[in-house]
């Protein structure tokens, strides 16, 4: 059946206008805006490369490269943990063992807490007078290991990236098994029958065909830890404390371009600038992923 | 018949409308005064229902500004003082209003009323002025018979007293930088004293001067006396710990005093400003006006918000204001609350207050980089945690207030 193109465009333009308006403009104004000096009110000034030229070589730069390195820390630390756990929960959950059902919603759980509730409760968790992980550790006899975890600098991005794990680990062991069950049971059974171990199974058969699905959500997992904003904020605050030793571009733009307490440089423009800057890291990334999926669901 | 009933629908519609004026501050703990002084002014024969609501303080000028500028802001919001930030903008961008013409500000004095006058006219009312100071747990000094330090080295016997007997000596909210800063502030008002802050502000001395690194050492040395992991602790916790008797002292300001108490009603509180060095030195106390009350580009109810500015005016507001929040009224003639403690740090504001400062309500925070966000606030973060020293403290104020503080700049011959 041949469908007629002013009904394929009727279905379309509303979706199109939608997201012209709410995505496309606010992208190319955030853009346009890098171009200009602007304090939130009032008249914008163009100054051309400026804010640029002051990201990546002024003094602004010293802010915004500390941010942009903790962004691949927290890539690197983050998907190692997600993919490596999520892949071993999934696999036990595969693995039919008794009481899966209930371990799985356990595990989505916290996906579904509120995530100005889950810095709220991990603030308190991680306290280092009353709080609860303190308080475990020394009740355990490991009392040395008990410290300020969100005031020592050298603890409190990895605490930040360890909650944001485990309010996040939840959905990609569910990608992950939704993997796992889609390997045929034959091939598995033929394996058995062959003698091979668990492990063998694991490692032989299971990860080569969750590859996909890892680098999929490897894409994704990229995407998210260079937008990531929303967790450094409720732990930490728009200061990234303790001494910036948790900022992340997405703090750098909120302080930058929203001001209010603790704010460095109050301007729209250079707000922005930041935000392109994030954009042009993420952009290709997200093309690649749109390919990827492309591409296996054609296959 | 149906016509009837709309008109007057519409009518009602208008009247409950008319008399409403929506306020928007950062400061929360102002909800039941907005609600005092609406019973005030019905008293006055004045039917003027305040819409009051408070917003986060650090999404609260982003907020303002976006509002106001697509009006759908409200008719009076909470202002910053002036001169700098975010307030001056505002006001050229014709976004706040001036208010000589409806306002008598016969009740203010002419300090704190500079800080709301931009090129000759006033921009709010002013609320309150804020004194900040060390603040103690009387209970723990009565114990150890100690007594308030007058010098430094009497204040640091006192903590170590305190530790010795088990009680931590201070809670730090080191979590909230700007404490840091405060923290320092009020040390500096006293420790370095008026006179070389004023040197500092004239470009006759710098912040290599040995006696600002001498502060920070002091500052640092100090920190044995606080509570453990106190980088990672935030202004609630020191709330809780302060009136709970977890701890004996706090470095913070007035503006504490009403949530201590309505945490712990039995909590007795004393207050002594940061001792000077010797017994020769009068001590000081920071004190600044902390905002206005200020008519915007987006009222929609001009008569009923200018009754309700020129109430604020008044001392009947500031009795309103005082008795509730245990802050220092701005205007003058106000019945203050019958407090102890609030009626020292009232004769400290009056006696005691520093005519020269560097933090809230000073030059250096005017342009960026500023001492206060981007030397003092990481810097003492990164002081306490150990990874830079005093030295480098000051060296880093130093880099950053030259860069654009004319009289340093021309010291330094930049």
């Amino acid at each position: 059946m041949k469908v007629k193109v002013r009904y394929v465009l009727l279905f379309i333009v509303p979706a199109l206008v939608l997201y012209s308006l709410f995505v496309v403009y606010p992208l190319f104004d955030s853009l346009v805006l890098s171009f200009y000096s602007w304090k939130g009110v009032g008249p914008k000034n163009f100054v051309g490369l400026k804010n640029f030229k002051e990201m990546f070589f002024g003094g602004f730069s010293k802010e915004v490269f500390n941010a942009f390195f903790h962004n691949i820390y927290f890539f690197i630390v983050a998907s190692s943990l997600e993919l490596g756990l999520g892949f071993l929960i999934a696999f036990l959950l595969a693995s039919k063992l008794g009481g899966a059902k209930v371990f799985r919603t356990v595990v989505y759980m916290p996906n579904m807490i509120p995530l100005v509730i889950v810095g709220f409760m991990w603030n308190l968790f991680l306290n280092p007078q009353i709080g609860l992980v303190n308080s475990f550790l020394k009740l355990v006899g490991l009392k040395s290991l008990a410290r300020p975890w969100l005031g020592d600098p050298a603890t409190a991005l990895m605490s930040i990236i360890l909650v944001n794990t485990w309010r996040h680990l939840g959905f990609y062991v569910l990608v992950i098994l939704a993997a796992m069950l889609n390997i045929s049971p034959d091939l598995i059974e033929a394996a058995y029958i062959d003698g091979a171990n668990n492990w063998k199974i694991a490692s032989k058969i299971i990860f080569p065909l969750v590859v996909p699905t890892f680098r999929t959500l490897l894409i994704l997992l990229f995407i998210g830890s260079f937008n990531v904003f929303d967790m450094v904020y409720a732990m930490t605050g728009v200061q990234a404390g303790p001494f910036r030793r948790t900022d992340v571009l997405g703090t750098v733009f909120y302080r930058t371009a929203f001001g209010g307490l603790g704010s460095a440089y109050i301007d729209m423009g250079l707000g922005a600038a930041v935000t392109v800057f994030i954009f042009a890291i993420v952009m290709p990334l997200s093309i690649l992923y749109v390919f990827l999926v492309e591409r296996r669901e054609r296959s | 018949m149906k016509r009837l009933l709309f008109l007057v629908a519409a009518l009602v519609c208008i009247v409950v409308i008319a008399g409403e004026v929506s306020i928007w501050s950062w400061r929360s703990q102002d909800a039941e005064v907005w609600k005092q002084v609406e019973q005030e002014l019905r008293k006055m024969g004045k039917d003027i229902k305040i819409n009051f609501m408070a917003i986060t303080p650090t999404e609260y000028d982003a907020k303002i500004a976006v509002a106001l500028q697509t009006g759908t802001g409200p008719d009076i919001v909470y202002s910053r003082r002036l001169p700098g930030g975010r307030t001056q903008t505002m006001i050229e961008n014709k976004l706040y209003l001036p208010v000589d013409e409806y306002v008598d500000f016969s009740n203010f004095s002419e300090t704190i009323l500079k800080s709301v006058t931009y090129q000759g006219k006033k921009y709010g009312v002013p609320f309150a002025v804020q004194v900040v100071g060390i603040f103690y747990n009387k209970e723990y000094f009565d114990k150890f018979k100690l007594k308030e330090p007058e010098t430094w080295d009497e204040l640091v016997e006192i903590a170590k007293t305190l530790k010795k007997n088990g009680i931590t000596p201070f809670f730090i909210p080191g979590k909230e930088a700007w404490t840091l800063t405060m923290q320092h502030a009020m040390c500096g008002v006293s420790v370095l004293g008026p006179e070389w802050i004023k040197k500092l502000i004239d470009g006759e001395t710098d912040f290599l001067d040995p006696k600002f690194t001498d502060l920070n050492r002091r500052l640092n040395e100090l920190k044995v006396y606080y509570q453990d992991g106190f980088l990672a602790n935030a202004t609630t916790d020191m709330d809780a710990a302060f009136a709970f008797g977890q701890a004996a002292m706090v470095f913070y300001g007035i503006w504490g005093y009403q949530n201590w108490r309505n945490l712990n009603p039995d909590i007795k509180v004393g207050y002594f400003m940061v001792p000077p060095l010797s017994k020769d030195r009068k001590p000081y106390a920071y004190v600044y006006m902390d905002g206005a009350i200020t008519l915007t580009s987006n009222v929609k109810n001009l008569q009923d918000s200018i009754e309700i500015l020129r109430f604020c005016a008044t001392p009947k507001f500031g009795t309103i204001f005082t008795n509730i929040t245990l802050n220092i009224p701005a205007v003058s003639g106000a019945q203050l609350p019958r407090d102890p403690l609030f009626e020292e740090v009232m004769e400290v504001y009056q006696k005691h207050a520093s005519p020269h400062v560097y933090w809230v309500g000073s030059v250096f925070v005017t342009q960026k980089p500023s001492l206060y966000d981007d030397v003092l606030s990481p810097g003492m973060q990164e002081m306490y945690a150990g990874k830079i020293t005093p030295e480098d403290l000051s060296k880093k104020a130093q880099e950053a207030i030259s860069q654009w503080y004319e009289p340093l700049k021309k010291r330094l011959g930049k």
